[in-house]
This record gives C-alpha cells, sequence and structure tokens, in this order.
C-alpha cells in the first residue's frame, strides 16, 4: 500500500473519530470531571500516607500520578481494539469494513492508532492537571526516555490489543484479555504500591507483565530523570517483548479474520 | 469474457454450542448454506438470483465479495481467486448488503460516504464531485449532511447503494436492493442499475421481485434448496412468464396465483 494512501485512511479514521467524539457532547465534561476528582482522591490519599513514605524513592502522589495515568492509558489502548471490533460487529460494519480495499489488520490498526492519539491527549491532561494543579513534583526529566519507554510500551499494548481483537472475533470473548489487565493483573504491576512490596512468587509473576517493566521505566524517566544507560534494563525488556509480541499478534489476527470468513462469523457478538 | 465464475462451490456453516452448554439446548451441527453451484457471468451482465428464503442467494453474493470463503470448489473475480487474493477481489467489487445499517450514526451520510470513499482508496481530488453524484444519484443530496441515525430504512438502503458504486467498481452485489424504497425509488433504482453494465459494470442482483428481474436482469438463476434449480436469459421474458419458471423450476405452489384464480384481489 502506498504511504499516501495510508496516511489518507488515517486521516479519515481520525476525522470519523473526533467527529463522532465532538457529537457525544457531555463526554468531553464527564472526562474532565472524571480526571479531576480521582486526581483529587489520590493526592489526600498520599497526604494521609504522609511525606515519609516514598516508593523508589519518589514522592507518592507523583507516583500514583504517573502510575496509573500510565496504566490508564495503555488499559485504554488495548481496549480500544476491542471496542472497535466489537462496535464493528454490533452495528455490522465490520463485515463492509472488511470487504474494502483495506486489510483487516491495517483498518484496525489504524483505528487503534486513532484512539492511542486520543488517550494521549487524556494523558497529557492528565498529567498536566498532576502536575499544575497538584502541584505534583518534576525535577529534571529526561524526555527522550519517556519517549523510547512511551513507544515500546505502545507497541506492546497494540500486540495485546490485536490478542483482545482476535480473541473477539474467534469467540467473541476479547473483554476477557481487558478484564485480565483490568483486574487480575492491574495490582501487580506497581500502578499503586512498589512490586517490591508483594511476595516473591507474586514478585515474579509481576515481571513477566510488559505493563511492570513501561511503568517502571516512565517513573524512572520522567520523575527521577534516569539516563539512558539506567533504563536500558527496561528498554531492552520492553524492545524484547514488543519484537515477539507484535508479528505474532498481527499472525494471529489474520488467522482469525480467516476463520470468521470461513466460518461466517464475522457479524457475530 | 467472464467477469465472475463460481465453480462447484460449496459453503457448510458450521455450529458450535457453547463451552458450557448444560442449561441450554443449543446442538451442535452444521447448515449446508450452497451445494455445488457453478455460474458464471459475463463482463456487463446483470444476473439476477432468485429463491425462496434461505436459499443461499446472500451467501452467493458474500462468496463474492469474499465476505465469505467457499468451503469448496472456487470463486473467480475478474479473473482473480476469491480464497487466493481476496485483497485483489475487493478492489474490483462494491456491495449493497441487505436491511443496510452499517453506517457510523453520529456522521451524515457525505461523512460517512467520505470515510470509506477513503478506505477503498477513491483518489481525493476526484471525491467530493463522486459523492456529490452518488448522493444525487441516490435521491439524497437533500439529506446529504443529516446524522445518518435520523435515517428512515429506505434512506439507509439508499446510502447503502451509494456507497456500494463509490469506488465505480467493476462488479456490483446488490442484496435486495429495493426492498424498503418506495415505488417511484425503486423505480429510479432500476434506472440507475440499468445503466451501469454501459459504464463497464458486472451486476449480481438478489431478490425476491419478479418485476425487479425482469427489468434490472439480463439472465436469472434461481436457487432452491441451495442449489442452483434454474438458469435461463430474461429479454423479452413477462413478469408472468418469469413467475411461471420460477414456481416450475423450484417446485413451490404459487398461491398467489390460487388467490387470483379465486377472483381475490
Amino acid at each position: 500500500m502506498r504511504l499516501s494512501a495510508l496516511l489518507d485512511k488515517m486521516a479519515a479514521i481520525l476525522r470519523r473519530d473526533i467527529l463522532t467524539g465532538i457529537r457525544y457532547r457531555t463526554g468531553f465534561l464527564l472526562t474532565a470531571a472524571a480526571i479531576v476528582g480521582e486526581l483529587a482522591a489520590f493526592y489526600y490519599l498520599a497526604r494521609a500516607i504522609g511525606p515519609g513514605f516514598r516508593p523508589q524513592g519518589l514522592d507518592y502522589f507523583a507516583f500514583l500520578l504517573v502510575g496509573t495515568g500510565f496504566y490508564t492509558f495503555l488499559l485504554m489502548g488495548i481496549n480500544s481494539f476491542l471496542q472497535i471490533v466489537q462496535e464493528a460487529q454490533q452495528t455490522g460494519t465490520l463485515e463492509i469494513l472488511m470487504t474494502t480495499s483495506t486489510p483487516g489488520p491495517v483498518l484496525v490498526f489504524l483505528s487503534a492508532i486513532s484512539a492511542f492519539a486520543r488517550n494521549s491527549v487524556q494523558l497529557l491532561v492528565y498529567l498536566g492537571a498532576g502536575l499544575l494543579v497538584f502541584g505534583a513534583p518534576l525535577p529534571h526529566p529526561n524526555i527522550g526516555g519517556c519517549v523510547v519507554i512511551f513507544a515500546l510500551s505502545v507497541a506492546i499494548a497494540v500486540a495485546i490489543g490485536m490478542f483482545a481483537a482476535t480473541l473477539q472475533l474467534a469467540v467473541q470473548k476479547g473483554s476477557a484479555v481487558v478484564w485480565l489487565l483490568g483486574s487480575g493483573a492491574w495490582f501487580m504491576t506497581g500502578t499503586l504500591f512498589p512490586v517490591t512490596t508483594l511476595p516473591r512468587p507474586l514478585r515474579l509473576v509481576a515481571q513477566l507483565i510488559p505493563i511492570t517493566h513501561s511503568l517502571d521505566g516512565m517513573r524512572l524517566a520522567l520523575l527521577g530523570g534516569a539516563d539512558f544507560s539506567t533504563l536500558s534494563r527496561q528498554i531492552a525488556i520492553l524492545a524484547g517483548f514488543a519484537l515477539i509480541l507484535l508479528p505474532l499478534s498481527v499472525l494471529l489476527f489474520s488467522y482469525a479474520l480467516r476463520r470468521a470468513r470461513l466460518d461466517g462469523a464475522l457479524s457475530f457478538y | 469474457m467472464d467477469s465472475i465464475v463460481l465453480e462447484s462451490v460449496s459453503k457448510v456453516f458450521r455450529h458450535r454450542p457453547a463451552l458450557f452448554n448444560w442449561m441450554g439446548r443449543e446442538r451442535s451441527g452444521e447448515t449446508r448454506a450452497l451445494q455445488e453451484l457453478s455460474l458464471t457471468v459475463q463482463h456487463g451482465k446483470v444476473l439476477v438470483l432468485l429463491g425462496p428464503n434461505g436459499s443461499g442467494k446472500t451467501t452467493t453474493l458474500k462468496l463474492v465479495s469474499t465476505m465469505l470463503l467457499p468451503d469448496a470448489g472456487r470463486v473467480l473475480v475478474e479473473g482473480t481467486d476469491t480464497s487466493q487474493q481476496p485483497e485483489q477481489v475487493r478492489k474490483h467489487v462494491g456491495f449493497a448488503v441487505a436491511g443496510e445499517r452499517s453506517f457510523f450514526p453520529r456522521l451524515s451520510a457525505r461523512e460517512n460516504l467520505d470515510f470509506f470513499a477513503a478506505l477503498e482508496e477513491v483518489p481525493r481530488k476526484s471525491r467530493a464531485r463522486r459523492i456529490d453524484a452518488m448522493l444525487e444519484h441516490t435521491g439524497l443530496q437533500d439529506a446529504a449532511d443529516t446524522l445518518v441515525m435520523k435515517f428512515s430504512s429506505g434512506m439507509y438502503q439508499r446510502l447503502g447503494i451509494a456507497r456500494a458504486l463509490i469506488k465505480q467498481p467493476s462488479v456490483i452485489l446488490l442484496d435486495e436492493p429495493t426492498r424498503s424504497l418506495d415505488p417511484a425509488s425503486a423505480a429510479h433504482f432500476w434506472n440507475l442499475v440499468r445503466g451501469l453494465p454501459g459504464q463497464g459494470a458486472t451486476v449480481i442482483l438478489a431478490t425476491h421481485s419478479f418485476n425487479e428481474a425482469v427489468t434490472v436482469g439480463d439472465f436469472v438463476a434461481v436457487l432452491h434448496r441451495n442449489r442452483l434449480a434454474g438458469y435461463r436469459k430474461i429479454a423479452a421474458t413477462s413478469v408472468e412468464e418469469l413467475r411461471a419458471f420460477y414456481f416450475q423450476t423450484t417446485g413451490e405452489i404459487d398461491e398467489s396465483a390460487q388467490l387470483l384464480a379465486r377472483g381475490c384481489p
């Protein structure tokens, strides 16, 4: 596919999502209110615990801000793949979309990029409000390091999202992946407290979840100002996960799509 | 030259009950949707598919569109096998599905067409002009900027037809395209379809309307019990002749003829 055609499709998908988002007028206000409410809760939680609690040597409110903000961003990104397939199944657009000149995996991928772009705005608002309104300290961030950790984490989230979309196509239960990350794996990734406080077996499981390393790396780069040599462990682990998971997820999704065409299950939900 | 070829095509839908189905009555099994269907449609011709509900008309269209893949046999569109190179086939095919509602509800008709035109790689330069032309062809120009969630069934159907035609495909698949249209809109649509072969397009149209079949079709294929039951040229065929051919090939009882014979209007 030519790059210009790909960009044109990306622009069309962004335009569709922006127009749809704008036309759900109250959605923006509710999201903004939810952000302020959540940050206020974390702010007062950190104050109640007191300044003596400094996980990984960081201010606890800042620790929570980055942990919950980045975790939510990645989870919403993963969930967007599922939503794209689910909504398309329910509205009947999936069958039609899969008969356009745009290959299925490309279409889902572009739609998810649009969702990530929207979530990035939300993440920036979340972090901005935490820093500016609630005064989270941000001494010397390593912006380059943040960008690398962010890009690798997004690549992994794309792969996990493709797995969720594959499950949705194959057995109409992609929500299991999101549920697993949203509940089971959530407390093991160091979102609210450091992984080191977990018992040893759970700590080992936590190391197998890529998001643990995403949060760790992002905190080190953004709040700790860690240089690239300090971040090298997190970067290497995340790159390894991305290299394995991305091609595997695309292959599985393509297989599930072909299977659905054979079974006539494209519109099942 | 043949634009569409179906060679001994069979399609089976397999049902697998849910994993935990102790309480339910769902059973595994299979439905034979098509059996050994062989058909060809010449370039620039309109083939009408007739047949009772569940006879395999929509399945045939979905197989040509690559929405479904055959279990046996092969489907060729403009010489390309739908199982081997589906992406290539999709560049040629436009499909208006029955009971059309598959649009983004909070986008207008124009915005929806613009979105699908981008996915179909319609050149940017000609996109706006083509969208306007399609909206006019389908009588939606006055509703072009209305959100489609406010559309009636007929308007959805017309928009589905506009979407199928937007990329100027060489193969057009229409599944009961006039089901929700009023008589005047249906007649307008028939004119539109009659003009498509002149623009180099091949059409397969599935319908239950004998009137529609004789108005737009060049050939008719009757499907019955998932097999090809009859095939003939339509030229100079009247609605009554086609009706007789249909009931003769399917072996079904024409109750409307019995009612007419008894003097019911």
